[in-house]
């Protein structure tokens, strides 16, 4: 185990730090203090543990391949954008954009997302156990989206093969989204992933996994069809 | 790229350290906006005294121009104070008549005579440069009061000097100020409209839109929250504000959410800001943080 005290240091102090203690061969290092801060913990390629005891700015853990981030606070904008593998475990809420154009790993929010959740996103899963904002999961090429309370306007809009499951209210399905019957497959699935990422929710209990809507593209916007010109006046 | 900030004390003590923190969440988001700095901060009211802050102007002849606005204000009412720090001349006086005509006459005295601020409790002060330099000028740290916005400026449009700076006093309202992030895209239409009806506009910078467009809705009889609803539809373009007057301070978050805002409240205080680092060096770490949604607009009576 090894600490960073964040106070005074500028965000290049601390990013600096944690790669030399990586290199030390330290595997769990506590950062103390981090005072949302921005790009904090960004590309770090290897599988270390980091753990933030208080709030971060803007794109925590961005462009990550490997490491577990805990964040005992919340998050700003961005959170862990373009991430390739790893965890990343916020306890607050997240700004917006969080987990935008991930390619693989697990984003855990525990509270509220805002707006522009797992946007672009191209493989991974994120779950979030509270609320998400305006315009979850656009453009989601793959990839898995867990809401469990209910989601903003515009969901999942123009998703190419990214699947979202919404444990409470959708304001409004986006463009070209459907609601499909969860499969058995889809429901163990959630099950054991809810009980593995956020064991301290009732999200597991079956009646509420059976309550899990399933949000897929309606594929209308994937080809241009000049007959379906009504589809596109409306998605445009 | 601006940072704005809001903070209203709830423990109905009047004189608390409104300067102070302000100023605190101001200089953690220095970074945002290195052109200028201000603060809108509001204190409790003097037995009916309007408090003034007026810019002399930058030119030469300042001086000339305060001793012409002391003399000439007399007419007005019985003048408490007179005072120039900077720029900026502070007059405190119990008006014998309407507060707007006192403002009119001491702009007509010079064409580089501005009335930044008038209220019962309403003090702006505003200035090119960082928050550190604005707290050197006018003590603003040392501020007591029970609300207060605070900006710091990136310009993106309009030209850098005091007058473009935020926070805007919403002029011929008193007591009602804003602090905008973003850019207003139907500024040029809605200035037209206004100007049409004959409001003056000092600036080119749109978000002195945001303040005459609120006072034109709270005279026109809707609610402060119900303004800033209105807003919701009436605004084209990327916004997160914060308006206040003596009995509300809120804010309004833009359909699309583009510009980031993010607020806190315990059982002893609100407070409001473009990035959570703010929050963080004036609160420390105890309370949850959450970012405004598209279309929120929440409202706080002081």
């Amino acid at each position: 185990m090894a600490d960073i005290i964040c106070d005074g240091k500028t965000t290049r102090d601390i990013n600096t730090e944690i790669k030399r203690l990586i290199a030390d061969g330290k595997t769990d290092i506590r950062l103390r203090n981090p005072g949302a801060r921005h790009n904090l913990g960004v590309a770090i390629l290897q599988p270390v543990k980091l753990t933030f005891n208080g709030s971060v700015g803007y794109y925590c853990a961005g462009m990550v391949d490997g490491p577990t981030v805990g964040i005992k606070g919340s998050a700003g904008w961005g959170l862990a954008e373009s991430m390739m593998g790893g965890t990343v475990i916020v306890k607050g809420n997240a700004g917006n954009g969080a987990a935008a154009s991930i390619r693989g790993g697990t984003v855990v929010i525990r509270s509220d997302a805002a707006a522009r959740l797992g946007v672009s996103m191209k493989g991974g899963l994120i779950i979030v156990g509270g609320n998400c904002g305006y315009m979850a999961g656009f453009m989601a090429q793959r990839g898995t989206i867990i809401v469990c309370g209910d989601t903003g306007e515009a969901f999942a809009d123009s998703m190419y093969e990214a699947v979202c499951f919404v444990g409470g209210n959708i304001a409004e399905l986006g463009n070209d989204a459907i609601i499909e019957e969860p499969t058995e497959e889809d429901l163990t699935f959630l099950e054991s992933t809810l009980s593995q990422h956020l064991p301290s929710t009732d999200g597991n209990s079956q009646t509420a996994i059976r309550n899990f809507k399933k949000v897929v593209s309606g594929r209308k916007l994937w080809n241009f069809d000049k007959d379906e010109r009504a589809v596109w006046r409306e998605a445009l | 790229m601006c940072g704005i900030v809001g903070f209203l004390n709830k423990t109905q003590n009047s004189n608390a350290p409104v300067g102070k923190t302000v100023l605190t969440m101001l200089t953690a988001l220095g970074v945002r906006g290195p052109d200028s700095a201000g603060v809108a901060l509001y204190h409790p009211p003097e037995n009916g005294a309007f408090t003034l802050q007026i810019k002399l102007g930058e030119l030469d002849g300042a001086a000339e121009r305060g001793t012409s606005i002391a003399e000439g204000v007399k007419a007005f009412g019985s003048v408490h104070e007179v005072k120039t720090t900077a720029e900026y001349l502070r007059l405190v006086i119990d008006l014998r008549g309407e507060a707007i005509p006192l403002t009119q006459f001491i702009e007509s005295l010079d064409e580089d005579i501005e009335v930044v601020s008038m209220g019962r409790e309403l003090e702006i002060v505003k200035q090119v440069g960082t928050p550190q330099n604005l707290d050197e000028t006018h003590s603003v740290s040392t501020f007591r009061g029970t609300h207060g916005l605070g900006h710091t400026r990136l310009s993106t449009e309009s030209r850098v000097d005091l007058s473009h700076s935020q926070p805007f006093w919403a002029h011929n309202y008193p007591d009602l100020a804003i602090v905008h992030n973003g850019h207003i895209t139907n500024y040029h239409k809605l200035r037209c409209i206004y100007e049409q009806r004959g409001v003056r506009f000092y600036t080119e910078n749109d978000s002195e839109v945001i303040g005459v467009y609120l006072a034109d809705q709270l005279s026109q009889g809707l609610g402060f929250k119900e303004a800033l609803d209105a807003s919701l539809t009436d605004l084209d373009g990327s916004f997160s504000y914060l308006a206040a007057t003596t009995d509300y301070i809120g804010f309004a978050k833009d359909p699309f959410a583009f510009k980031p805002l993010l607020f806190t409240e315990t059982d002893d205080f609100v407070a409001v800001a473009t990035e959570e680092i703010a929050i963080r060096a004036a609160f420390g770490d105890g309370s949850e943080v959450r970012e405004a949604q598209a279309k929120d607009v929440s409202v706080w009576q002081t």
